[in-house]
C-alpha cells in the first residue's frame, strides 16, 4: 500500500514537471531570446540558453543606442526601429489607462454595489438587470458604433475614451462580484455604526470596505489585467503613440514582416511584466474571485 | 399636539426616504450612465447602421432594408468562416476541458511542491493574448524556430516543418496556442469543484475499497458537473470570438485557413470599411453568442437548483 502510493507520489511528480515545462518554457525560451543578437537567435536549432546574453536590445528600446552587433552588419532595419521605440510610452500608456480604469471600478463599482446589496427601492431591480444584461451584448457588435461615438465626442486616440470603453466592460462584472460580497457581510455591523452617528457613507468607507477588502483586490486585479491587455478596441480607437497601448504597439511591430526577432521578443518580455507581478501578488483574490463569480451564479 | 408631532415625524420619514431614493440613485448613476452610453447606445445605432448603407467612402446612407445581411451571407467567405469557426469551437473547446480537468485533478494531490505549480498555471492566461501569441510564433517560426529546433535535435522529424504556412498546420496551431492560454482558467475552475468534495467522503470511499476509478466516477465526477458545463459553455463563447490570436498569428491565413467568423466580422467592417456589412454580421454573431450565454444562464440556474 506504501509503495503503490510512494509510485503513485512519483508519478503526480513528473506529470507536475511535465506541466511546469509546458507553462515555463515559452516563457523562458522569449527571454533568453530577448537577451541575444539577432544572428545568434537565428540559427538551427536555436540556442536554448543565450550564449552571450547582452542587455543591448533593451538599451535600444529604452535608449536608442543601436546595438553594436546589429550596426556593424545593418540587419536593424529602418521601419521596426521607430515602431520598438514606441514600446515605453506603450508600457506608460498601457499602465495609465489600466490604473484609470481599476480607479473608477474601485470607486463607482463601490458605491453602486453598495447600493444594490443594502438599499430597497423602485427600480433597483431593474438598474441591477439592466447593468449585468448590458454584458449579453458581444463587444464585437458595439465596436463601430463605439468608434463613431468616439469619434464625435472627440475620443479618438485618448486615453480617456479607452479608459470609459473599459470601464463600461468590466464595470458589470465589478458591481455584480462586489454586490455578492456585501450581502454575505452582516448588516448589524453598519447599523451599530449607524446608530453611532455614521452617515450611510461613512459606514461604507470605515466599516464595510475594510472587511470586503479581498472583494475589491480581486476586482482590482480582473479590471487591471483586462484593460492592460485589451485589443480588439485599442486596436482601432488609438492612432499615435499619445494612446497606442502596448498590445497595440507589440502587435504592430511583429506583423512588420521587417522586425527583428531579438527586438520582438523584448517587445513581448516587457508587455508581460506588468501582469505577471500583478498575477503573482492577487493570485489569491483572482482564484477565489473565479471561483465564485463563475460557479456562484 | 399629538397629531402635530406625528405629523412632523411623518415629514421626517418621508424626507430621510426622499435622501434614501436620492442616495441611492446619485451611487448608481455613474455606472448606469457609462455602461448606458457604451452599450446601450451603441447597440441601438448598431441596429440602424445594419438596415443602412454606410461605407465610410462612400457619400449618403440609404436605407436598404435587409440588404447588408444578404451581402454578407452570400460572401463565399461566409459559409467558410462559419465552418472554421465550428472546426475550432469543436476541438478546442474540449480539448480546453479535457486538459483543465487533467490539471485540477493533478494539481488537488498532495504532492511537495505542487504549491509552486498552483502560482505558475495563472501565467498563460494573465499574459495579454497578444504577447502570447507572439510569443508563440517565434516559437513555431518555420527557419529557427524552437519547437522545430526541439523536435529536430530529438529526431522526431527530418526537415523543419511549415506550422503556420501550411493550412491544417495552421488551424492546429492556432487551436494549440488557445488551449494552451485557456486552459489555467478551466483548471482553476475545476479545481474549486475540487475542493468542495469533502474529504470524509472520499476517505469513506477509499476505506469500502473503492478503486481509483471507481472514486473519481463516483464521487468526483457527479460534483464536477456544475463546473464542467460552465467551462464547456464559458470556452465556447470564448472560443467563438477569438480575434486577438489570429491577428498576431496567421492574419487569418493562410488562404482563408484561420479565417474564423470573428475575423470575418472584423475584416468585413474595418478592411473595407463597409459598416453597414460589419453590423449585419455583428448581429448575426450577437445572435449566436446570445443562445451560448442564454445556454449558461440556463446551466448556472439549474447549478442552484441541484445544490
Amino acid at each position: 500500500m506504501r509503495r503503490r502510493r510512494r509510485i503513485a507520489t512519483a508519478l503526480y511528480a513528473c506529470a507536475g514537471v511535465v506541466l511546469g515545462l509546458i507553462i515555463l518554457v515559452p516563457f523562458l525560451y522569449v527571454l533568453s531570446a530577448s537577451l541575444q543578437t539577432e544572428s545568434e537567435l537565428i540559427r538551427r536549432p536555436p540556442p536554448i540558453v543565450a550564449p552571450n546574453p547582452t542587455v543591448d536590445n533593451y538599451d535600444y528600446v529604452f535608449t536608442g543606442a543601436v546595438p553594436a552587433a546589429y550596426a556593424s552588419k545593418e540587419l536593424l532595419r529602418g521601419t521596426v526601429t521607430q515602431d520598438v521605440r514606441q514600446i515605453p510610452k506603450g508600457l506608460r500608456n498601457s499602465f495609465i489607462v489600466a490604473l484609470g480604469t481599476v480607479l473608477i471600478n474601485l470607486l463607482f463599482g463601490t458605491l453602486a454595489a453598495y447600493t444594490f446589496a443594502r438599499e430597497r427601492i423602485r427600480g433597483l431591480y431593474a438598474a441591477f438587470v439592466f447593468i449585468l444584461g448590458s454584458r449579453l451584448l458581444p463587444s464585437v457588435a458595439v465596436a463601430v458604433p463605439i468608434y463613431v461615438g468616439l469619434r464625435s465626442m472627440d475620443l479618438l486616440d485618448s486615453k480617456l475614451g479607452l479608459v470609459l470603453i473599459y470601464s463600461a466592460f468590466t464595470l458589470p462584472f465589478s458591481v455584480w462580484v462586489l454586490t455578492l460580497y456585501f450581502s454575505s457581510l452582516p448588516v448589524d455591523i453598519e447599523e451599530a455604526a449607524r446608530i453611532d452617528g455614521c452617515t450611510r457613507f461613512q459606514a461604507l468607507r470605515h466599516v464595510v470596505l475594510p472587511l470586503a477588502a479581498p472583494g475589491l483586490a480581486a476586482i482590482a486585479a480582473f479590471s487591471f489585467l483586462f484593460s492592460y491587455s485589451e485589443f480588439l478596441f485599442a486596436l482601432f480607437t488609438t492612432e499615435t503613440s499619445r494612446s497606442k497601448t502596448i498590445p497595440v504597439i507589440i502587435a504592430s511591430v511583429s506583423v512588420n514582416p521587417d522586425a527583428s526577432y531579438t527586438l520582438i521578443a523584448v517587445g513581448i518580455v516587457l508587455s508581460m511584466i506588468a501582469p505577471i507581478l500583478f498575477a503573482l501578488v492577487f493570485r489569491r483574490y483572482i482564484t477565489s474571485g473565479l471561483a465564485a463569480s463563475l460557479t456562484r451564479g | 399636539m399629538t397629531t402635530a408631532a406625528a405629523d412632523r415625524g411623518q415629514a421626517r420619514a418621508r424626507k430621510s426616504r426622499l435622501g434614501r431614493r436620492t442616495y441611492s440613485w446619485a451611487t448608481l448613476a455613474p455606472v448606469l450612465v457609462i455602461v448606458g452610453v457604451f452599450t446601450l447606445v451603441p447597440f441601438v445605432y448598431a441596429a440602424w447602421t445594419s438596415v443602412h448603407r454606410h461605407v465610410l467612402v462612400l457619400q449618403g446612407r440609404p436605407f436598404v432594408g435587409l440588404r447588408n445581411y444578404q451581402n454578407a451571407i452570400e460572401d463565399p467567405l461566409f459559409g467558410d468562416s462559419i465552418k472554421t469557426s465550428l472546426i475550432f469551437v469543436g476541438v478546442s473547446v474540449p480539448l480546453v476541458t479535457l486538459a483543465g480537468l487533467l490539471v485540477a485533478l493533478l494539481l488537488n494531490q498532495r504532492v511537495r511542491g505542487f504549491g509552486i505549480l498552483l502560482v505558475l498555471v495563472l501565467l498563460p492566461w494573465a499574459v495579454p493574448t497578444v504577447s502570447a501569441g507572439i510569443m508563440w510564433r517565434l516559437l513555431l517560426h518555420g527557419d529557427f524556430g524552437a519547437v522545430d529546433g526541439f523536435l529536430f535535435r530529438i529526431g522526431a522529424i527530418d526537415s523543419y516543418i511549415q506550422w503556420l504556412s501550411n493550412p491544417t498546420l495552421a488551424m492546429a496551431s492556432v487551436i494549440g496556442v488557445h488551449a494552451w492560454r485557456e486552459f489555467p482558467l478551466a483548471a482553476i475552475l475545476f479545481l474549486a469543484g475540487l475542493q468542495t468534495i469533502p474529504p470524509d467522503l472520499a476517505e469513506a470511499a477509499r476505506l469500502d475499497r473503492a478503486s481509483a476509478w471507481q472514486r473519481f466516477r463516483y464521487v468526483t465526477l457527479p460534483l464536477l458537473k456544475a463546473p464542467l458545463l460552465i467551462v464547456l459553455v464559458y470556452e465556447t463563447i470564448v472560443a467563438l470570438s477569438v480575434f486577438d490570436l489570429v491577428y498576431v498569428l496567421t492574419g487569418g491565413g493562410p488562404g482563408s485557413a484561420t479565417t474564423l467568423f470573428s475575423w470575418f466580422t472584423y475584416t468585413a467592417t474595418f478592411k473595407y470599411l463597409n459598416f453597414g456589412e460589419g453590423a449585419a454580421l455583428s448581429f448575426i454573431m450577437a445572435a449566436v453568442l446570445l443562445v451560448c450565454i442564454v445556454v449558461y444562464m440556463r446551466v448556472v440556474r439549474l447549478r442552484e437548483d441541484v445544490t
